[in-house]
């Protein structure tokens, strides 16, 4: 049986090397992406364009404009000489919030009119909410100037836990990693069976002594250890070039690491064991990468989608683990906490190879 | 020389295999409407709960107040009372709260003495955005409980901000994120021609289109017009979806809109056609598309993070992608209601890019066939 495995893997292989394009795609394509990423999501949502209406030209004015440009998440690019101008910066798309100190805004108190761009939500929360802020602290400020002191009757400190430089790129690098790790083994897995079957080779392969749970078999590990190889080499470039804090076991991030791919694995040979053609694989694949984009917590949190989202990311195997890989590596998680996550995706996993076997002994009967 | 009757024919026959096959007639015509709305679904987040654990040592009326102001507006939650501090650390790993609240004994009576109370915060940091969030959250509420305990007026501040959002009065995320993600949706349409060019290698039909009097030019015009036709339907069924169902007020010109649909998949399909140059197999194109559009294009083409002007090769790699000029001119048209003056150099871009690709392949295709 051993035999068996090893010759039908053995082939597996030579496919790949056949078609180099498609192996330098599943060996190459996924550290690169995960440079381009991590460089691109660097730091969050810094240095988004100002543009300054002042019409009242005083000191106190100056002084404002200067700490909103003194802000991390504020530059200053365009003083606007009018309304008019205000508008068309804010069309064009040069500049993204907009703020108009009123004439006598040094006398006395005149509200500041502020514009943010709603066409991105997000950013027109960070930005209104450092603009909000700068105006506290100057009120404030003022306020101690003029003798007025405000009594701080809670003294408030705060510890940050996990990751207290607050760095984007160690919250979204352990999830990028998981989620590249996921899409080429799934990919592989699931397309296996549906090119034998499209191409007519299936039926050779059988008529040959192969069993089914041994065609599983060898159609399975390659798809692992492609999955398990990149799952490597993106690790060590996350640790070695960003510098990603490892605070749990190396080794149990590598046992619950196989635990997913091989989840993924069931899963791809169940879409293969269902499509009749690879294009139908292919277009199950797609659809399933976007929503698990979507479902896994990797760009929304699972607890603020509605109820009926948040009962379906449980079936989403990539959810659990992304919620182990940042747990290891960021909060030095231990089996302890994880064994909840641990369980279910033994269980998706299990459900989906049994599924996968069935559909197998039905299709080829 | 190019015949207008044997692409008109090339079209035809592409247009027989997509009506023939119900699952292609799906992804080229729907599955971009269909993916609108299940994307849409998630993305548009609004109110972001945060759940936090309370030690609460002083057990007074006065503390309970203080817990009580801070769940006013259902930003942040109090879901977990603990009785010790070491049973905080486990419900932060596995990430059942993102903050704990820690309020010493003696609280109540130092407030009424008049002097600072410590309250402690441990915040999980993790996820960046939701640390800052419940950062900002707990001691904005702390502020104003203090100031009205205090008898303080709120409003002793002597600046007022007056803030308006333009062109999403409300600064709902649904509005934002449904024309951004039609961008990413229309990427359907393009994954069908890559896979319809490398379907006649691996069938081996292409070898028997070449020896019809079909030229390469023609082979190729033949696919991409069949595919932009489709991609236009199914660009109106997924603005119909934005409008009709998440009632997204699309404020431009709708023939400019569907123009500019053309060129952005122009763009798409003729970095595809490029590429499918190369590839001989349906499950490389598959890997080139979903790792060359559709992924990056979640994190780079300034969907939820605006388009990071920072480092060089962040704004190149996001300019390179296709997406990035759709996403813009997709918010543009929808939200904004602007004229082609105002997308014009996304526009311009596309074109470049969409023309540059496929003049590139035609030379190839001519030296593989000659």
């Amino acid at each position: 049986m051993l035999v068996r495995i090893g010759t039908l893997i053995v082939k597996e292989l030579t496919q790949f090397r056949r078609d180099w394009l498609l192996a330098l795609f599943i060996l190459l394509a996924p550290a690169l992406q995960l440079l381009l990423l991590a460089q691109a999501i660097e730091r969050g949502i810094h240095e988004q364009p100002l543009a300054v209406l002042d019409l009242d030209r005083s000191r106190l004015s100056r002084q404002l404009v200067l700490s909103l440009d003194n802000t991390r998440e504020l530059r200053l690019r365009f003083y606007a000489g009018s309304m008019d101008q205000v508008r068309s910066l804010l069309d064009g798309g040069q500049v993204r919030l907009a703020v108009v100190i009123p004439a006598g805004f040094a006398r006395s108190p005149q509200p500041i009119q502020v514009i943010a761009d709603g066409t991105n939500t997000v950013a027109a929360a960070i930005t209104l909410s450092a603009v909000s802020g700068v105006v506290n602290r100057l009120a404030s400020d003022l306020a101690a100037g003029y003798g007025l002191v405000v009594p701080e009757l809670i003294d408030f400190r705060t510890d940050l836990r996990f990751n207290p430089t607050m760095n984007f790129r160690d919250f979204s690098i352990p999830a990028q990693l998981g989620f590249i790790t996921y899409q080429v083994t799934l990919a592989v897995a699931s397309l296996g069976l549906a090119r034998e079957r499209e191409l007519g080779t299936l039926e050779q392969l059988m008529v040959t002594p192969l069993r089914r749970i041994e065609l599983a078999l060898g159609k399975g590990i390659p798809a692992m250890a492609v999955g398990a190889l990149n799952f490597a080499v993106m690790w060590l470039i996350s640790l070695a070039l960003f510098r990603v804090p490892m605070h749990g076991s190396p080794l149990l991030l590598a046992a619950l690491t196989l635990l997913f791919i091989t989840a993924e694995v069931h899963w791809g040979l169940l879409i293969s064991a269902i499509s009749r053609t690879q294009q139908q694989a292919i277009l199950f694949v797609f659809i399933q990468a976007m929503v698990d984009i979507a479902l896994s917590g990797f760009i929304v949190q699972v607890r603020n989608m509605p109820p009926l989202l948040q009962a379906l990311s449980r079936f989403v195997p990539l959810q659990h683990y992304l919620v182990m890989i940042r747990s290891i590596m960021l909060k030095g998680a231990g089996w302890e906490e994880l064994r909840p996550q641990a369980a279910a995706l033994a269980a998706l996993s299990l459900a989906a190879a049994l599924l996968a076997l069935r559909t197998v002994a039905r299709r080829v009967e | 020389m190019m015949s207008l009757r044997r692409t008109a024919a090339m079209v035809r026959k592409e247009m027989l295999h997509i009506s023939r096959d119900p699952r292609h007639l799906f992804l080229v015509t729907l599955s971009p409407a269909f993916l609108l709305f299940l994307l849409s679904y998630i993305f548009s987040f609004e109110v972001h709960q945060l759940n936090l654990a309370v030690l609460d040592l002083d057990r007074s009326p006065l503390s309970r107040r203080y817990l009580a102001s801070l769940t006013a507006d259902r930003e942040l939650r109090l879901t977990h009372a603990v009785d010790r501090y070491e049973a905080i650390f486990p419900l932060l790993v596995d990430g059942q709260a993102d903050g704990a609240l820690i309020i010493p004994p003696g609280f109540a009576e130092a407030v009424q003495r008049g002097q600072p109370a410590q309250v402690q915060a441990v915040v999980d940091g993790t996820d960046p955005f939701a640390a800052s969030q419940a950062l900002a959250a707990l001691s904005s509420r702390s502020g104003m409980f203090v100031a009205g305990t205090a008898g303080q007026p709120v409003g002793s501040k002597p600046i007022e901000v007056r803030s308006q959002v333009w062109y999403n009065a409300g600064l709902e995320s649904l509005l934002s994120m449904v024309p951004g993600l039609l961008a990413i949706v229309l990427v359907m349409p393009t994954l069908a021609l890559a896979l319809a060019l490398t379907r006649e290698k691996e069938s081996g039909t292409l070898e028997g289109l070449m020896v019809t009097p079909i030229s390469g030019p023609e082979y190729i015009a033949g696919k991409l017009l069949a595919y932009l036709g489709t991609g236009l339907i199914s660009t109106i069924l997924a603005s119909l979806a934005a409008v009709l169902w998440f009632r997204v007020p699309f404020r431009g010109s709708f023939p400019l809109y569907l123009l500019l649909a053309g060129i952005y998949f122009l763009a798409c399909m003729g970095v595809t056609v490029l590429i499918g140059s190369f590839v001989r197999s349906q499950q490389t194109a598959m890997f080139a598309v979903l790792l060359i559009f559709i992924v990056p294009s979640f994190f780079l083409a300034g969907l939820i993070n605006p388009v990071s002007a920072e480092s060089l090769p962040s704004l190149l790699s996001s300019y390179a992608l296709p997406s990035t000029h759709f996403v813009q001119i997709s918010r543009v048209l929808f939200l904004k209601g602007l004229g082609l003056a105002a997308v014009a150099r996304p526009a311009l871009i596309l074109a470049g890019m969409g023309l540059g690709a496929l003049a590139i392949s035609l030379c190839l295709f001519r030296k593989k066939v000659a």
